[in-house]
């Protein structure tokens, strides 16, 4: 087994112009997290409280809150409903948002992906929501913005 | 990428790929895992073939297959892409919230 494929973690550090107040909104507030992830949110903030993103139509993702230390460190389980590879618990999201001048130095893991087998079927949950995004985008709604079409011109 | 999102979109194909994962595996021996045709999974294997996510080999008139462990490093690929795309937007979402709330126009 070639271990080195496996998929276990993605790993990113940002830098954002705001403050990371500004930031935490983003990340926890229902109707600013649909403005970078999903059509829908249910939030319950606290501790074990649970949170839900209907991501597109027929696939949501799900979870608990982990951690919550506003503004600075967010950990929250995600998972697809439905999917028994990568069920709605399974994996975590850590998002900790370090000040930097005035703004803000993201550092993101999306960790536990169990292996390259349940990722597969995990990037099939996602590649739905690529082609919504490009029929979103290919629509013309005036609403969702060029950043969304930009960086997948790339590939 | 483009090839084995779409390869891998099909549930079939991802059971296949999962069954040739460990080990190396003839169509026949695939197909007698499956209720539908042999030519069906044949059709089946070449979309993985082409989507770099399987190997054939011949050995005399069988045919084996494999999955290529670097093309799961593409869906490694495929996730870090995904967040990115999000975390671009969350930024981009951010900083147009940080410079309203300082009066500029968004």
């Amino acid at each position: 087994m070639d271990t080195a494929a496996d998929v276990k973690s993605v790993d990113r550090e940002i830098a954002i112009d705001a403050k990371p107040e500004t930031v935490w909104e983003l990340l926890v507030n229902p109707s600013e997290m649909i403005r970078w992830m999903g059509q829908s949110a249910t939030v319950d903030l606290r501790r074990g409280g649970a949170y839900r993103v209907q991501v597109i139509p027929g696939n949501a993702a799900s979870g608990e809150f982990v951690e919550i230390d506003a503004p600075h460190r967010l950990v929250y389980t995600w998972g697809w409903e439905g999917n028994a590879n990568v069920p709605p618990g399974s994996t975590t999201l850590v998002f900790e948002l370090v000040p930097a001048g005035k703004g803000t130095l993201l550092r993101f893991s999306h960790r536990d992906l169990p292996s390259a087998e349940a990722a597969t079927s995990h990037a099939h949950g996602w590649s739905h929501y690529f082609e919504r995004l490009v029929a979103t985008a290919a629509g013309g709604e005036p609403g969702p913005d060029p950043w969304i079409t930009g960086p997948m011109a790339k590939s | 990428m483009d090839a084995a999102l779409k390869a891998i979109a099909e549930p079939r194909r991802r059971q296949i790929l999962a069954l040739v994962r460990a080990e190396e595996l003839s169509a026949g021996e695939i197909a007698a895992q499956f209720d539908i045709s042999r030519p069906a999974i044949s059709q089946h294997l070449t979309v993985l073939k082409e989507a770099g996510l399987v190997r054939e080999r011949r050995e005399g008139t069988r045919r084996l297959y494999r999955a290529v462990p670097q093309a799961l490093g593409e869906l490694r690929r495929f996730l870090e892409d995904f967040w990115d795309e999000r975390l671009a937007t969350l930024k981009h979402e951010a900083e147009r919230k940080e410079r309203s709330k300082h009066g500029y126009r968004r």
